[in-house]
């Protein structure tokens, strides 16, 4: 091979590899991203069988913890979700969903929500009293199952990944205030 | 076991004792081979290796071009000088009767050779291209001249390697496990650095202005160096004490630039930083010594990233004849640092989540070690190594996290060369950790192991190198495992210029102590212990090879397989949540790397560049392993005249496709899914002020300078551009 030909054949690398740097030397990589709407999303695992009595099941989002029968407010629900199908033994949800708090799908506000559960009623037509709502299911943070764990949505956030697992016949501690 | 390692310092008194007794057996005079090499215009070449062929006598020159070779008994010797860029020149027919001698040579410039000296592979001395694994080496001149403080920022640049963070990858080994175990072992002059309790690699407290060079073993090397070394070996060789009185004063100053984005700048000003290292080398006699003090200080880039480090090393030989030596070793670390661990989201990419501002930590650890040599009747050289490690670290939460670790080593290995055609490797090992921490518990763990490997050299010119290791390890409570590690290599000299080389090895990794028992919370991520864990397997297969059509080409290339068994990573346990390190992987990790270096202007311009590719599955889930890249390719152009020299870094990974989504999903690390391909370019100019007859050299770095914003691990965007000068004084 000849000297001549194998520089020649060098600056070819050279030249692509310039022009490899001019290119990219264009693009800045990460760029900040436009903020996203808040919200949340996971799914509840049934995993017992769907007692007949059960009327109607929802997903509830409190914003201050269930400590006195006073705290079950219309206030401090900031989400119901609508009715979970009966016999369902997954069931996936989203606060972008139609529910019926709020009344119109969109972002979800950030912060704390210190009780999120899956509730069931008997009841013959959707109630809001605290006496016609017994929690099946409540969601928990870091393995926990001591206590409910609190779901955190970041500023412009979207949360994924707020999983219940719902055990008919294990219920969890209900909230003061129940039958 | 307890009561041997506590007390540890009535243990190195009798290692003396031993060494003494030792002493009076070794009667056999030895003598030095010492001399100068300088290029064709006089000038003296640092880093040409000069070896004793068929021995595993070996050394490199120093900046003076000096070198030294020392406890060689009587005999007559082939001696061979070669670097990179200049002719090898061998010497033959060196007789050694009654007195030491002195050599000097001349090497003439060329474009390329490849023949260097590593001493890593087979624990003595050997040549790179007698090698049945792939190897790379990182001299020591490029941490001053790209101003390098770290030790990682280095190894960045070599070829199949990729760092997620501070945690290194060798061909896909590892991904990211949250600063616990690594699957390379590190090491300074065969000392292995890595700590107690989580098993890491702390680069940061490697000196870096004091190093030679670095060594790097790719591929599975647990049959030489047990649990660790599962995915290869970097060997972090320190410099040779000066003959005469040498102080070293290497310092540098930079800013960070501003970030490309507006809304990231939250400081409003160009972040500095500075480092200073004072060194003095010496020898008085038999004695000498190398002392080094630096301070490094950066304000950061990123808001609570800052740190102060203050870095200590020293390291004394003593000659006791010309055949027997102790090395001991002193490297201390503190750091003060803000504690950042990911940002608050993109559009804040540089400042960390509101709960988290004002984090900081602090450091403390030291290493301590003793290296005993002796060339015992010509034909074994006996090697003791003890170690003493010690990590201290504590952070500023509210209950604050703090944990001690305490690492005992010690090894004794015997190397022999019974005749010219084979070299026997043995050595046995132990070593002993216990922690006292608030994340791991105060558990303690103990390991043992014994190796031996042959390297037979036949005339064909064919070398077989077959080895076995055995481990015995045994964490705090839980079950004590062995582990067996052979391995197999060929290295075959078809012709002078192309030499095919073949390896199949296995090794194997135990967990840490932080996997089997870290219990914690910390910004939303909460790891649990778990006590099930067993050790990690894996058998890695590589067929290489390399050849030099021109003396100006050199060409490299390698396939390469690996299967892991029960390889740990963390991940969440679905039934709770929570972070966990198990062994739920199968993996398989397979690839092929190529490398061309080309000299295009003899002794002035040389490129080179480096491809690897990389599939690396879980192949129980049948998904790519976590933070690791499929391509990977670097590139170099270096030019030198004139006493000038320009050097182009380029570096490309492409987007890695898993990361840890689950953080993601959560909220933890908003935007932390945000990952592109890296591209990154550092640009560096020197100047020797020889011509003004100063012993100095003046850099100045660039780099990242298409200011480039990339993420190696979620949540952390990595350094936007930074300028910097730097200098280099020896008087």
């Amino acid at each position: 091979m000849q000297l001549k030909n194998d520089t020649s054949y060098i600056n070819y690398i050279i030249a692509a590899l310039l022009l490899i740097l001019f290119f990219y030397s264009c693009d800045h990589g990460i760029e900040p991203r436009a903020p996203e709407s808040s919200g949340f999303s996971g799914t509840i695992s049934f995993i017992t069988p769907w007692p007949d009595s059960v009327k109607r099941s929802f997903l509830v989002v409190f914003e201050n913890p269930l400590l006195e029968p006073t705290d079950f407010t219309i206030e401090n629900l900031k989400f119901l979700s609508r009715e979970i199908p009966l016999g369902a033994q997954s069931h996936e949800f989203s606060s972008l969903d139609s529910a019926y708090i709020p009344p119109d799908p969109g972002p979800f506000s950030s912060g704390s929500y210190a009780y999120v559960a899956v509730v069931q009623q008997s009841t013959e037509n959707l109630s809001l009293a605290r006496k016609d709502w017994f929690v099946s299911g409540v969601y928990y943070t870091n393995g926990d199952t001591t206590k409910p764990g609190t779901m955190v949505i970041p500023e412009s956030t979207f949360v994924k990944n707020i999983n219940i697992k719902v055990d008919f016949n294990n219920p969890p501690p209900q909230p003061p205030g129940g039958n | 076991m307890k009561i041997i390692f506590k007390n540890i310092f009535s243990g190195t008194k009798l290692l003396f004792v031993f060494i003494i007794l030792i002493e009076g057996n070794s009667l056999a005079q030895t003598y030095s081979i010492t001399g100068k090499v300088v290029d064709a215009n006089l000038i003296p070449l640092q880093g040409v290796n000069v070896v004793l062929l068929n021995t595993y006598f070996g050394s490199a020159t120093d900046e003076n071009g000096n070198y030294e070779i020392n406890k060689i008994p009587l005999g007559s010797y082939t001696v061979e000088f070669s670097a990179i860029g200049y002719e090898r020149i061998r010497k033959e027919n060196i007789i050694i009767t009654d007195e030491s001698i002195s050599l000097d040579v001349i090497l003439k410039g060329i474009a390329i050779t490849s023949e260097e000296v590593l001493i890593t592979a087979g624990k003595y001395e050997q040549k790179k291209s007698d090698l049945p694994v792939s190897s790379e080496i990182v001299y020591g001149n490029i941490f001053s001249e790209r101003n390098f403080s770290n030790l990682e920022d280095a190894i960045r640049f070599v070829p199949g390697v990729v760092m997620t963070e501070d945690q290194v990858s060798i061909r896909g080994s590892s991904g990211y496990s949250r600063g616990t175990g690594s699957r390379a072992l590190l090491a300074i002059d065969g000392l292995p650095f890595y700590t107690g309790d989580t098993g890491e690699i702390v680069w940061e407290m490697i000196p870096a202005t004091e190093l030679q060079r670095v060594e790097i073993i790719k591929g599975a090397a647990s049959s030489l160096y047990g649990s660790s070394a599962i995915g290869g070996v970097i060997n972090a060789i320190t410099r040779n004490i000066s003959d005469e009185p040498k102080t070293i004063v290497n310092g540098f100053y930079g800013v960070y630039d501003k970030p490309y984005y507006n809304e990231w700048d939250w400081s409003g000003e160009r972040r500095p930083f500075n480092g200073l290292t004072l060194s003095h080398s010496n020898k008085l006699s038999d004695f000498g010594f190398n002392l080094s003090f630096t301070r490094l200080e950066d304000l950061g880039y990123k808001q609570d990233d800052d740190f102060k480090k203050y870095i200590g090393f020293l390291k004394t030989v003593y000659n006791f004849t010309p055949s027997s030596s102790l090395t001991f070793l002193a490297n201390t670390f503190n750091k003060r640092a803000g504690n950042f661990l990911y940002w608050k989201n993109s559009r804040n990419a540089l400042v960390p989540p509101d709960q988290n501002l004002g984090d900081r930590i602090e450091t403390n650890r030291y290493l301590f070690g003793l290296i005993y040599k002796n060339l015992i009747v010509n034909k074994f050289l006996l090697n003791i190594k003890t170690s003493y490690y010690r990590n201290y670290f504590k952070d500023n939460e509210t209950n604050p996290n703090e944990s001690t670790s305490n690492l005992y080593r010690g090894e004794v290995q015997l190397n022999t060369n019974l005749n010219d055609f084979l070299i026997l490797t043995g050595g046995v090992e132990g070593s002993y950790s216990k922690v006292n921490s608030s994340l791991f518990g105060n558990p303690d763990a103990f390991s043992i192991g014994l190796y031996l490997v042959s390297d037979i050299n036949f005339n064909f010119p064919l070398i077989v190198s077959v080895g076995l290791r055995y481990d015995y390890s045994k964490l705090d409570s839980l079950n004590g495992s062995g582990a067996v590690s052979p391995k197999i290599g060929l290295n075959y000299k078809l012709y002078d210029n192309l030499i095919l080389r073949s390896s199949l090895g296995t090794g194997f990794r135990a967990p840490t102590l932080s996997e089997a028992f870290t219990s914690t919370s910390t910004a939303g991520i909460t790891v649990k212990p778990n006590p099930n864990i067993k050790s990690e397997n894996n058998l890695t297969v590589e067929f290489g090879v390399n050849y030099t059509p021109f003396t100006f080409l050199n060409l490299d290339l390698a396939l390469f397989q690996s299967e892991y068994y029960d390889m740990i990573e963390p991940g969440i346990d679905p039934s709770d949540g929570l972070v966990f390190f198990s062994n739920v992987v199968r993996a398989r990790i397979q690839g092929y790397e190529t490398s061309f270096v080309i000299g295009i202007l003899p002794e002035q311009l040389s490129l080179s560049l480096s491809y690897t590719y990389l599939w690396a599955r879980d192949i129980e889930k049948d998904e790519a392993l976590k933070y690791r890249p499929r391509h990977i390719f670097y590139s170099s152009l270096d030019f030198r005249k004139w006493n000038f020299e320009l050097g182009i870094n380029f570096r490309y990974t492409s987007k890695v496709e898993e990361i840890d989504e689950e953080l993601v999903d959560l909220g933890i690390v908003v935007d932390g899914d945000l990952r592109v391909p890296v591209y990154t370019t550092d640009i560096k100019l020197g100047y020797d002020l020889e011509y003004f007859q100063l012993p100095m050299s003046l850099y100045l770095n660039a780099k990242n300078i298409f200011n480039y914003n990339y993420v190696e691990l979620l949540g952390n965007l990595r350094q936007i551009r930074s300028y910097s000068f730097g200098f280099y004084l020896t008087i």
